[in-house]
């Protein structure tokens, strides 16, 4: 390595500066002030931003055949040489080794970079809350797992980051203990990630059997050595089983459901983890294994439906909640669902794209929504907000700008690449687009319903909470802004060809993509004419989105109530507000928690859709149906399995008497069974008993 | 004929820990009651010189006492499991001794001659000479579950270990007999081809009680119903004995057995699955509805030993065994360090008379002792098999050997098995970090530099393993080959 | 028959008889006059199979001063009649009928097996075989026998001192 490409020799070192900060704070955090705890731990994250930065610059620097960095710095899991069943020699070696590439590059970007601007902005969020040195020793602890499963260069030590920022993750929902409901939030989203885990880890254990490799940069020249065909089953089965390790890490259906709990954090957690690197480690894991995905069409079609209805699903559940976060969280759940989507049609360009412009813009969307909860005093319900526009100016603008840029306006980030996801999409099945679109048109909606709702309007903040409203402090203002920035010309590094750019993005990432067999050249200019059409009508269907949520949340908010007076019993229900909360806490808060609780949901659920947003009854009935869904058959499903084990573990527990005699009994009962066995294959029968 | 220099130095860890063992019994009487810790010190340091004296058996490896015994990697390997063991266990339960004014003397010496026991069991090419090493630290390990006497718990859990392990000491007894029956020799070395059909049904019959004997000192299921009462009502520092060393023994002889006896595998590779996966579920769901900590972690112990039988199973459906034996030899590595730790914990943080046990008890430990809780909640994920973790490589290296043989629906079902154990294990995790503190104080007690050095030894060891298991898995798979 | 297996059957039934007799005599010392009928039959079974020391020593040492320790010991505890606790329903109607089909299963396997088996030629071991053998090729199990022993000693201390700490 020449002395010239420093970071690029030493990009081992970017985990191990989070590192250091956490294992300080959690050692002595205790006992430093303030001050010292944020200098260490934003400090340790900027020197790995730095870091990451230079070795980004001299990976760029390269050649753009030569953009790869692979070393190993230690022999991890060796098993030394072992005869397995199938003959062969088991020399199995697992290295700790690092990897940086144009898509690693991309993920220390947005990690490095968002992780820093979180954090500084945590420093003026958090400054008033207990456990400030714990906070940051999991946050800190959370980048070195996060760093260290982008820069993995083997699944398996991958699978170590993986766990890592799941445990990371469980730590910071559950950050407020005291709480019951965070706690809660914090076990289920640890179980749940568990589930997909045990899949993820069949599937690694399954590619090394399979390619006896999982070194990502072997994975390629593997498959094409070891001949498998187009389709080929096993590499099919890998596929869907990692695909259900990312189903949990990144909250798709099944799965999803851990995620909208999540929130239970504090807010820079959920920007962080819950919005901008965390969940989107299944997406990157995708993108990282592609050499084996394309060759399994199945399992891409899976991705790619999953991705699509999830998308959808998530949309629908995001039109009706008031929390202004669980908002976000379900739209991050849809937006999510647009990357599954881009990388099953076979576009993990576009996914990662797209998930480095989401990135930005649902950061700042999440910090922009702990500004204004932060600004009144910890209110979340956006019932409770309004004309927050010339209060908390800087908040609102930029939090306008995300709005835009995750609607799919352009020339904002979200524009392109949902723009590209769509037109891949469209290319592969027009259903799966016109599903994608309609999602667009619902992002657009509910992302500007919240706008209204929280900046614009009347409003409806409660009168002790008004007087303190306040423009939050610098610390937190200035990461919204430069997010905003990078929501604003994040975008511009994929601008298309067909407007004239190059799609620079693409042309770096493509080193790294296994090459599709469809997607030729000649083909993308045949559908030139198509493709201009598809980013029309995408952009003319967020605008459509905006004008609804303009129409009925500014322009006529009498509209609810009017329809709410037309039913005056639930009108007056829901006017008072302690109701209100009630039956808001009963659906949203508890509803996970409790089996009982959820056979009132669906009534609530219609109750609520009436009174609070009595319009758009089609997509509310969607909506409905998904929300009943997710209560009764995601959460039934979930108790059930709890029900189950419950019950299973019945028998057990009558056995357990402390009655020795019967202990022995048992014990005899097992030995006739084994006997029994035995006596059956030495060929033992009722005949040869008669005989 | 060897040279019996070269027998007494591949016997020279048990020769050390008898020569220990007696010399505490000697000075019990002497030393005043007040100053017994010197007694725990001899011990400790008997159990280290004990690991130590492993070096001999390395120099001379063979077969010593004409082939009744054999140094070789092997029980080399399970010989540093043990002698580890006693050494942590004997070092961590000082000062429990002290606080619950027990006996030193005979406890040190009752672990001692214990460890010798599994000593033997590691090494035995005999089936009479394994019953001894089992009846060693058998017996041992009753009197040491009743070693509280004023406590009731501890007598019954002493009583009936005592009851029901005899009842399958004669199954294993029966079984060597059979054995003897259809081969003309206790050998396990030496099975002559078996004459006829008659013969080797009494083989099976044999080998299908030894298995059973076994599987209850592992606490296998369905043997296992002996293994919560004992563990919750034994002292916990015994308890941390008696699931890792012994266990840890008996595994070596199951696959010795294994190994040597060419008929074992067919036979008991259905026995195995089928124990294999009964214990990690029975193990697993009662540990979910478990109250009390020290129970939840007996479950628990259930549940790993199905995780070990997984790769006993899988030594057993091959020809080529190694994979499975080093999976095993790996797991027990990291289960003995972790579950000694925890058990120690619950000793320590159980208070006098070890009243607070149960998990609600263990709410808000994070602030009275942070370290003790780290200490903690390192080890349940390590028995959670988080990355990082020795035991997150232990399953892996399971997993993998499951898988490399083709068993899988074993690994499946281990995988299942890991999510549900994700539940309980967090369970104390969360009520440690984030639950309020009970109403009544519960007084934080010092720890004793004794048990800090245990735990430090343990969670690095822990961390250490996890991160560089080079040297071990090397080892495990070296002793691995070495054994046929 | 034989003379031999007429003798086996006899001794055979009276050694079982003795343990059962042990099992359901309430009065301890009844209890240990049948352990002494049981070891004595058995005894006569190994001397029916030559192993005329082993007889012996079975006699002497568990017929003889196992035996006597055991009477001491009920005789200086003045244990009385115990009490009958109820027997499980579950021991009685499902413990008994599977143990008995455990053994059955246990007999019918072994008495297929040795059925086939060639009777082994008659040999008597002598006692200076039995000796060599054991102070020869199994001295380590013998040696480890006595430390076997300790461990059982220092159980009957540590159990049996009860409240003499100070």
């Amino acid at each position: 390595m020449m002395p010239a490409e420093y970071f690029l020799a030493h990009i081992w070192m970017i985990p191990l500066f989070p590192l250091a900060g956490a294992a300080l704070m959690l050692l002595i955090g205790r006992r430093l002030p303030n001050r010292a705890v944020s200098a260490v731990c934003v400090g340790s994250v900027f020197l790995s931003m730095c870091f990451a930065f230079g070795a980004i610059w001299q990976l760029i620097a390269r050649p753009a055949a030569d953009r790869l960095v692979s070393f190993n710095l230690f022999d991890w899991v060796p098993a030394g040489a072992m005869h397995t069943n199938a003959g062969n020699l088991m020399d199995l070696h697992v290295p700790w080794g690092v990897l940086m590439d144009p898509l690693t590059a991309v993920m220390l970007l947005v990690v490095t970079g968002v992780g820093f601007l979180i954090h500084v902005y945590s420093i003026g969020y958090m400054g008033h809350e207990g456990g400030y040195y714990r906070f940051f020793g999991y946050m800190n602890l959370f980048m070195f797992s996060m760093l260290t499963l982008v820069l993995a260069n083997n699944l398996l030590l991958l699978f170590v980051g993986w766990e890592g920022v799941g445990l990371c993750s469980y730590l910071l929902i559950g950050f407020y203990f005291l709480r019951k409901s965070a706690s809660d939030a914090g076990k289920k989203a640890f179980i749940v990630n568990r589930i997909g885990d045990a899949g993820f880890l069949l599937g690694l254990f399954l590619m090394l059997g399979t390619l006896g490799t999982i070194q990502f940069t072997e994975l390629g020249p593997a498959i094409t050595a070891g001949h498998f065909e187009f389709g080929n089953g096993t590499l099919t089965a890998i596929a869907l089983l990692l695909f259900v390790g990312a189903t949990g890490k990144s909250a798709q259906l099944p799965l999803y459901v851990w995620l909208p709990d999540a929130m239970e954090g504090p807010t820079p957690v959920s920007a962080l983890i819950h919005a901008a690197t965390m969940v989107t480690a299944g997406v990157y894991m995708i993108a990282r294994t592609n050499a084996v995905f394309s060759m399994a069409p199945r399992a891409l079609e899976v991705v790619a439906v999953v991705g699509c209805v999830t998308s959808l699903f998530a949309a629908t559940m995001g039109l009706v909640q008031n929390d202004i976060k669980r908002v976000l969280a379900y739209s991050t759940v849809s937006q999510l669902g647009y990357m599954f989507l881009a990388c099953g049609v076979g576009a993990y360009t576009a996914g990662v794209f797209h998930l480095m412009a989401h990135a930005f813009f649902k950061a700042l969307l999440f910090l922009g929504s702990g500004s204004v909860i932060h600004s009144l005093s910890g209110e979340q319900d956006m019932r409770k907000m309004g004309a927050l526009w010339t209060k908390v100016p800087t908040t609102a603008r930029t939090f306008v700008v995300a709005s835009i840029a995750i609607a799919g306006i352009p020339p904002l980030a979200g524009f392109f690449s949902k723009d590209a996801i769509l037109g891949h999409a469209f290319e592969h099945s027009p259903v799966l687009w016109l599903l994608g679109f309609i999602t667009a048109g619902m992002t657009a909606f509910y992302m500007f319903r919240l706008v209204n709702m929280t900046f614009f309007g009347k409003s409806r903040v409660d009168h002790e909470v008004e007087h303190h409203i306040h423009e939050s402090p610098s610390a937190m203002t200035v990461p919204l802004t430069i997010l905003a920035a990078l929501s604003v010309v994040g975008g511009w590094v994929g601008w298309p060809e067909s407007l004239g750019g190059s799609d620079r993005f693409a042309q770096f990432l493509a080193p790294v993509m296994a090459q599709h067999g469809e997607e030729t050249a000649a083909a993308a200019s045949s559908i030139n004419s198509m493709e201009y059409l598809l980013m029309a009508l995408s952009v003319a269907i967020a605008a459509g989105g905006i004008w609804l949520a303009y129409r009925l949340y500014i322009q006529r908010p009498e509209m609810p109530e009017k329809i709410a007076a037309s039913s005056g019993f639930l009108y007056r229900l829901l006017y008072r507000k302690y109701y209100m909360d009630e039956i808001y806490d009963a659906m949203f808060v508890n509803r996970t928690k409790d089996l009982a609780l959820t056979l009132g949901a669906f009534d609530r659920n219609v109750i609520d859709g009436l009174g609070v947003d009595g319009s758009g009854w089609l997509t509310r009935f969607t909506s409905r149906v998904s929300m009943w869904w997710d209560s009764w058959i995601v959460d039934g499903l979930v108790n059930l399995a709890a029900r189950v084990v419950w019950i299973l573990s019945y028998p057990v527990r009558m056995l357990q008497t402390g009655r020795v005699s019967r202990y022995a009994l048992f014990m005899l009962i097992g030995v006739l069974i084994f006997l029994g066995y035995y006596l059956r294959s030495s060929g033992f029968t009722l005949q040869n008993l008669l005989h | 004929m060897s040279l019996p220099l070269q027998d007494l130095c591949r016997v020279a860890p048990e020769i050390v820990l008898c020569a220990f063992a007696m010399l505490v019994m000697l000075l019990a009487p002497i030393v005043p009651r007040a100053r017994h810790g010197i007694l725990s010190t001899i011990s400790v340091l008997g159990a280290g010189i004990a690991l130590a004296a492993t070096r001999f058996p390395a120099m001379y490896p063979g077969a010593a006492y004409s082939g009744l015994f054999r140094a070789d990697a092997f029980s080399l390997f399970v010989h540093w499991i043990v002698c580890g063991a006693a050494f942590l266990v004997i070092l961590g339960s000082t000062s429990y001794l002290q606080r619950e004014d027990l006996d030193a003397g005979e406890f040190c010496a009752l672990i001692l001659l214990a460890t010798a026991g599994m000593g033997i069991m590691a090494g035995a090419q005999e089936l009479l000479t394994a019953f001894i090493g089992l009846e060693m630290s058998s017996i041992a390990s009753y009197i040491l579950a009743s070693y509280k006497r004023d406590a009731p718990r501890s007598n019954e859990a002493g009583m009936k270990y005592f009851l029901l392990g005899s009842f399958a000491t004669a199954f294993f007894l029966y079984g060597i007999a059979l054995f003897f029956g259809a081969s003309g020799s206790t050998r396990l070395d030496m099975m002559t081809p078996l004459a006829n059909d008659s013969a080797r049904t009494l083989l099976k019959m044999g080998l299908g009680f030894i298995f059973v004997g076994l599987a209850f000192k592992v606490a296998a299921a369905p043997f296992h119903l002996w293994a919560p009462d004992v563990y919750e009502g034994a002292p916990a520092p015994v308890t941390a004995l008696l699931s890792t060393g012994p266990k840890a023994a008996t595994f070596a002889l199951a696959l010795r057995i294994l190994a040597d006896v060419g008929a074992a595998s067919p036979l008991w590779f259905w026995a195995l699955w089928v124990a294999a996966v009964l214990s990690m579920f029975a193990g697993n769901l009662a540990a979910l509805v478990q109250t009390s900590l020290k129970r939840m972690l007996a479950y628990s112990s259930v549940a790993h030993a199905g995780y070990i039988l997984v790769a006993l199973a899988t030594a057993a459906a091959t020809d080529h065994a190694e994979a499975g034996i080093a999976a095993a030899l790996f797991y027990l590595v990291g289960y003995a360090l972790v579950q000694l730790g925890a058990f120690l914990i619950v000793a320590q943080l159980g208070g006098p008379g070890e009243r607070h046990v149960e998990i609600e008890d263990f709410a808000g430990v994070a602030r009275r002792q942070p370290a003790m809780a780290a200490c903690l909640s390192l080890f349940l994920l390590s028995l959670l098999g988080l990355p990082v973790t020795v035991g997150f490589l232990g399953k892996f290296y399971v997993f993998n050997a499951a898988l490399e043989s083709n068993l899988i629906w074993l690994a499946i079902l281990l995988g299942l098995n890991s999510v549900i154990a994700a539940y309980y294990y967090l369970r104390v995790i969360v009520a440690m970090y984030m639950l309020r503190e009970p109403e009544q104080e519960i007084a934080a007690e010092p720890v004793p530099w004794t048990l800090s050095l245990v735990l430090w030894i343990a969670s690095m060891g822990t961390v250490y393993i996890g991160l560089f298991p080079a040297r071990v898995i090397g080892f495990a798979a070296k002793a691995a080959l070495n054994m046929r | 028959m034989t003379p031999q297996i007429a003798v086996f059957l006899v001794l055979a039934a009276m050694a079982v008889a003795g343990a059962v007799s042990l099992i359901l005599q309430r009065h301890p010392i009844h209890s240990a006059l049948s352990l002494i009928v049981v070891m004595v039959s058995l005894a006569g079974l190994y001397l029916l199979l030559g192993a005329e020391f082993i007889a012996a020593v079975q006699i002497i040492v568990y017929g003889g001063a196992i035996m006597v320790l055991f009477v001491f010991v009920i005789m200086l505890l003045n244990a009385g009649e115990e009490e009958r606790t109820n027997v499980s329903r579950m021991a009685r109607f499902v413990g008994v009928p599977l143990g008995v089909m455990f053994l059955l299963e246990v007999a019918y396997w072994i008495a297929r097996a040795t059925s086939h088996l060639a009777p082994p030629a008659a040999q008597l071991v002598s006692t200076r075989d039995l000796s060599t053998l054991l102070f020869r090729e199994y001295v380590f199990p013998f040696e480890l026998t006595s430390f076997l022993i300790l461990i059982a000693l220092l159980g009957a201390l540590v159990l049996a001192r009860r409240e003499d700490s100070d």
